[in-house]
């Protein structure tokens, strides 16, 4: 890796979003403030991020794997020898998925009117936020890990209450930062206790060296605390309870790429961090690096995930079921879902972590889709609450279309993406037995029940009347048709987005093999290689 | 070859679609589709008859076979996989005939009609699929899709207490389906098999242990029970039979017990014949129950609708008593019996939807002597009712005598309980008969007119189709014996 070439190319969707960052931070200076032109530069640059990822993934699916160490990029810093960024053919399909879900909040956005003045903060620090999450699909270095997780959530915090308009957003910008702090500080505190047990925080040097040095005490310690901290980042119980109020607070549009993207953040870095430890758990005897000592950090592990995988989409399924309103109702129903997430990484099989990357990208379609749809409903007039979309079947009939489809999906509705990976995933439970199959049970259940709160969503949208308009001077307004819903469309972005997104739920839902092939056959690459 | 099953299955797709949104004009639609649908299956037959050919095709042991990867996981194959047999193409006929009958019956249909017909279309699209797919998660997935409709066409067009009725019937079912589910992939996972093929889950499931055979077996014919159904599991018809719209009633007589009888056949008997032979004592026991008490409650019925949902459980027993007979006889006359009783309950549930549009009340003590006044409806009402209780020349009869020819095979004097049941079941219609359509004239308003033409088009094309096979019953039974025997004869 000696020439700047190489390293440019390498590098190549990490770099391109970064100019693209620069280049709309450059136009605000420059007062070209435009929504338009500054939403087409991130359009532009995380669709050719897109394309060069999956153009990476497509030339070389199973030869993309490469690691890359600081000195091998400078050769003044020999110290840094073990590598620090490790590309593997998962990262990669991660990586996808984040661009993916930027991709859809950029062209959603779009069509956002030209009273917005915040275009450039949003689309700027939209791409800086997915440059974050790219080097966390790509690292293998706790401390680089969490930097970049630490990119990714400082540019989201700022996302969350850019628009500076009445309290909610602020209020939820506030807590989201002061959670976030914390979540890191528990994070890197962890990591140094790891430092501390194995005298090295990268992954693959940790797993070279557990079953000899290090006290485990010490180690599973560390791992508590980076669990407790990346387990907020995650949204997984009973680190959840900011993200409802900042999904609920946030612009719909930053809760379409919070719930669809950054979160996502979280599960890859617990795959990271924990697959090592999870993959020793079945083999005993000596040779077994995390098994020495009295402490059985594997099985412990495993264990401590399953339990707050089972948790978290219970929790998430009950809380959601008592919802008022749309977004809480889907910030609920996202935790959940990363409930389902964990699972598969628990698990830690090639078939699971297949199952749960194509969660990962289900989610991105539908939750993602999901929630740039509550943002367009809110720009016709439509209130917070679930009632307020009453009847909404018939007065906005694609909308509702697509938006029922994005629920059944979520309900995992055979057809749809998200029944395939419901399946994907349990099955893959279920084939690796034992403690697992009851997990798949207690997913199961989890399903039947989130059933529930989306058909009550369909019921409200398709078979209750429109709301009456609110009587005016004491006498109901003759005809009492349906209160008129302002005028004008959705814009064509959000439309385009939206579209995209649904057709994708149903498309990979009647076929997913074209997708599900080449995550499968990444996911025994990466456990292959973590082995 | 033209992929006929797949054709037929993206002809009622797409017209169960176009229905919903033809808005006033969707019986036009839906007249259009089922026409559409019968053709394809006479096709269908003329196929399979002209060349039947089980050697060489894509899916073993079935005709018109095609098989696509739709999920295919490292250590899971999910296809989409169609084939016919001749036990099943028997029941696709069945259900083109209902489908076209029905949606002719209901012609005037006057609340939300798109709608109506839409769910008309897509439960006979579901029942369809079942009766095709050689794949689990494809055959789940429209025996599901069966449920949804069904439930919306009580729960919407019903009587007074539809709501009720639909979510029993809704519980009900979607339990038993969930049980099944679970049965079938146990099967899957015990057995070893990497394919969710009827075909490979077939050859995997001969190395399962005896035991184990017994208790899936059971598991599997709980999910089918419920569906059938029999006596401890049926509470749930006569509460959807009489709550339902008549076409609601006519599909889930004609069409929604059938799915669990050929469940009981293709997924349970076939795949663990073992299991099977075991349990058999217990079918046995089941089916005597539910000949018997199906008959008695009958006896006692005021309401007309109900009288024929008991007397449908009643011959669901004997289809359950000829499954669990273990003889290729036993299951010819099973099959024969599904069909008969498709037509026939059909016919019945719609003579008993005409006479409560014409006189009101379905009540058998309000109502009497109506053959002056509505001699259409009369003729209707009697070619029905002596189909069911066996009269020769109609359809009835050979199915029921080849049943008892079955019984008489397998378990000999026994047989005498199904045939003093048929007495008390011919009892009953007959007495019936003789309140509603001769004794003195009852509850008949001035006003009262014979059957509108469309219902008479319904249940003509019933009553044409019952004499025709009473008197031709080879036109099934060389269809249904055609069939390669899996699992009949066991052990």
């Amino acid at each position: 890796m000696s020439s700047l070439f190489d390293l440019a190319g390498t590098f190549a969707p990490e770099l391109v979003l970064l100019a693209g960052a620069l280049l709309v931070f450059l136009l605000d200076v420059l007062k070209l403030r435009r929504l338009e032109l500054v939403g087409s530069v991130s359009v532009g640059a995380s669709l050719l991020a897109l394309a060069l990822v999956v153009a990476d993934l497509g030339f070389a699916p199973f030869a993309s794997l490469r690691t890359l160490s600081a000195a091998q990029v400078n050769p003044s810093l020999s110290a840094l020898a073990t590598p620090l960024w490790t590309f593997t053919s998962l990262g990669l399909v991660f990586q996808g998925m984040f661009l993916l879900a930027t991709l859809l909040v950029s062209v959603a956005s779009l069509s956002r009117g030209s009273k917005e003045t915040g275009g450039p903060i949003f689309f700027g620090l939209l791409l800086l936020a997915t440059l974050g999450m790219l080097l966390v699909a790509i690292s293998s270095d706790l401390i680089f890990l969490l930097l970049a997780i630490e990119l990714s959530s400082i540019a989201t915090y700022v996302l969350v209450g850019y628009t500076r308009r009445g309290l909610r957003p602020l209020e939820a910008a506030m807590k989201f930062y002061i959670i976030g702090a914390v979540s890191s500080a528990l994070s890197f505190f962890g990591a140094s206790l790891l430092f501390g047990a194995y005298g090295t925080t990268n992954l693959l040097a940790i797993r070279e060296v557990a079953g000899t040095v290090g006290t485990p005490i010490l180690a599973l310690l560390g791992y508590a605390f980076l669990l407790s901290g990346l387990a907020f980042k995650a949204t997984l119980v009973p680190f959840h309870a900011w993200a409802v109020d900042v999904y609920d607070g946030a612009p719909s549009d930053v809760s379409a790429f919070l719930a669809g993207g950054t979160k996502k953040v979280g599960i890859f870095a617990v795959l990271l961090v924990f697959l090592g430890p999870i993959l020793f758990a079945g083999a005993g005897g000596s040779s077994n690096p995390f098994q020495g000592g009295p402490f059985t950090l594997g099985p412990i592990l495993q264990v401590t995930l399953g339990t707050l995988a089972v948790v978290t989409m219970t929790v998430g399924n009950v809380l959601a079921l008592l919802q008022k309103e749309m977004k809480r109702l889907l910030a609920y129903s996202s935790i959940s879902q990363a409930g389902y997430m964990l699972l598969g990484v628990t698990i830690g099989t090639a078939p699971a972590i297949a199952g749960a990357t194509f969660q990962v990208l289900a989610h991105v379609l539908m939750k993602g889709g999901a929630f740039l749809v509550v943002a367009g409903v809110a720009g016709l007039g439509i209130g917070p609450l679930v009632d307020d979309w009453r009847g909404l079947g018939s007065r906005r009939p694609l909308l509702s279309v697509a938006f029922a489809l994005l629920l059944l999906s979520l309900a995992g509705v055979p057809l749809t993406i998200g029944f395939v990976s419901k399946f994907v995933l349990f099955s893959a439970a279920v084939q690796a037995q034992g403690f697992f199959v009851w997990l798949a049970v207690a997913g199961l259940l989890n399903s039947a029940l989130s059933v529930f709160y989306y058909a009550r969503v369909l019921k409200v949208i398709y078979f209750e009347a429109p709301p009456a308009p609110l009587p005016t001077g004491g006498a109901v307004v003759g005809g009492a048709g349906p209160e008129p819903l302002r005028a004008g469309g959705l814009g064509i972005g959000r439309a385009v987005a939206i579209g995209v997104a649904t057709a994708l739920v149903v498309a990979l839902g009647v076929d997913p093999q074209p997708l599900l092939g080449p995550i499968q056959a990444a996911a025994s690459h990466f456990v292959f290689f973590w082995r | 070859m033209l992929p006929l099953l797949s054709l037929v299955l993206a002809t009622l797709f797409v017209g169960t679609l176009a229905t919903f949104l033809a808005g006033s004009r969707a019986r036009w639609v839906a007249l259009v589709v089922s026409s559409a649908f019968l053709a394809e299956v006479a096709l269908l037959f003329a196929d399979f008859t002209g060349w039947p050919g089980y050697s060489a095709q894509l899916v073993p042991g079935f005709s018109e076979g095609e098989s696509y990867a739709w999920l295919h996981l490292s250590w899971l194959q999910i296809n989409y996989t169609v084939g016919v047999d001749g036990i099943s193409l028997v029941l696709i006929l069945l259900t083109a005939i209902l489908q076209i009958a029905t949606v002719l019956y209901s012609w005037k249909e006057a609340k939300k009609p798109n709608a109506y017909f839409g769910l008309l279309l897509l439960t006979c699209l579901g029942s369809f699929g079942v009766f095709v797919a050689l794949d689990i998660l494809l055959f789940f997935l429209f025996w599901e899709a069966v449920l949804v409709p069904m439930f919306f066409l009580i729960g919407f067009w019903g009587g007074p207490r539809r709501r009720y009725a639909a979510l029993k019937f809704f519980i009900y079912t979607h339990v038993a389906s969930i049980v099944m589910l679970f049965g079938l992939l146990a099967v899957v996972f015990y057995s070893g098999s990497t394919s969710l093929d009827f075909s490979a889950v077939y050859l995997a499931a001969r190395g399962l242990a005896p035991v184990v055979q017994t208790l899936l077996f059971l598991a599997l014919f709980f999910g089918f029970a419920v569906k059938f159904p029999v006596v401890p599991f049926h509470t749930w018809l006569p509460d959807a039979h009489v709550e339902a719209p008549t076409g609601g009633s006519v599909l889930l007589a004609g069409l929604l017990l059938k799915l669990g009888g050929y469940g009981l056949i293709r997924w349970g008997v076939e795949l663990l014949p073992i299991g099977f032979a075991h349990d058999r004592s217990i079918l046995f026991a089941i089916a005597f129950l539910t000949i018997v008490w199906g008959s008695v409650v009958s006896l006692s019925q005021r309401d007309l609708k109900r009288l024929v949902a008991y007397s449908s459980i009643n011959h669901m027993g004997i289809v359950l008593l000829a499954i669990a007979l273990n003889s290729s006889l036993g299951l010819l006359a099973a099959v024969l019996l599904m069909f008969a009783h498709g037509i026939v309950s059909g016919l019945l549930f719609m003579t008993a939807g005409s006479v409560h549009h014409t006189f009101g009340t379905r009540d058998l003590p309000a109502v009497g002597g109506i053959t002056p006044r509505t001699p259409a409806l009369s003729t209707m009402v009697m070619v029905g009712s002596l189909a069911s209780l066996g009269l020769p020349a109609l359809i009835g009869f050979p199915a029921e005598f080849t049943a008892l020819l079955a019984t008489w095979d397998g378990l000999r004097y026994l047989v005498f309980i199904p045939l003093v049941i048929l007495v008390v079941t011919a009892a009953f219609y007959l007495w019936m008969m003789q309140r509603l359509l001769f004794g003195p004239v009852r509850g008949v308003p001035d006003g009262a007119h014979d059957i509108p033409w469309y219902e008479g088009a319904g249940m003509g094309i019933l009553v044409i189709l019952t004499v025709l096979f009473g008197i031709l019953p080879s036109l099934l039974t060389n269809v249904i014996v055609s069939s390669p025997i899996r699992g009949f004869p066991g052990p």
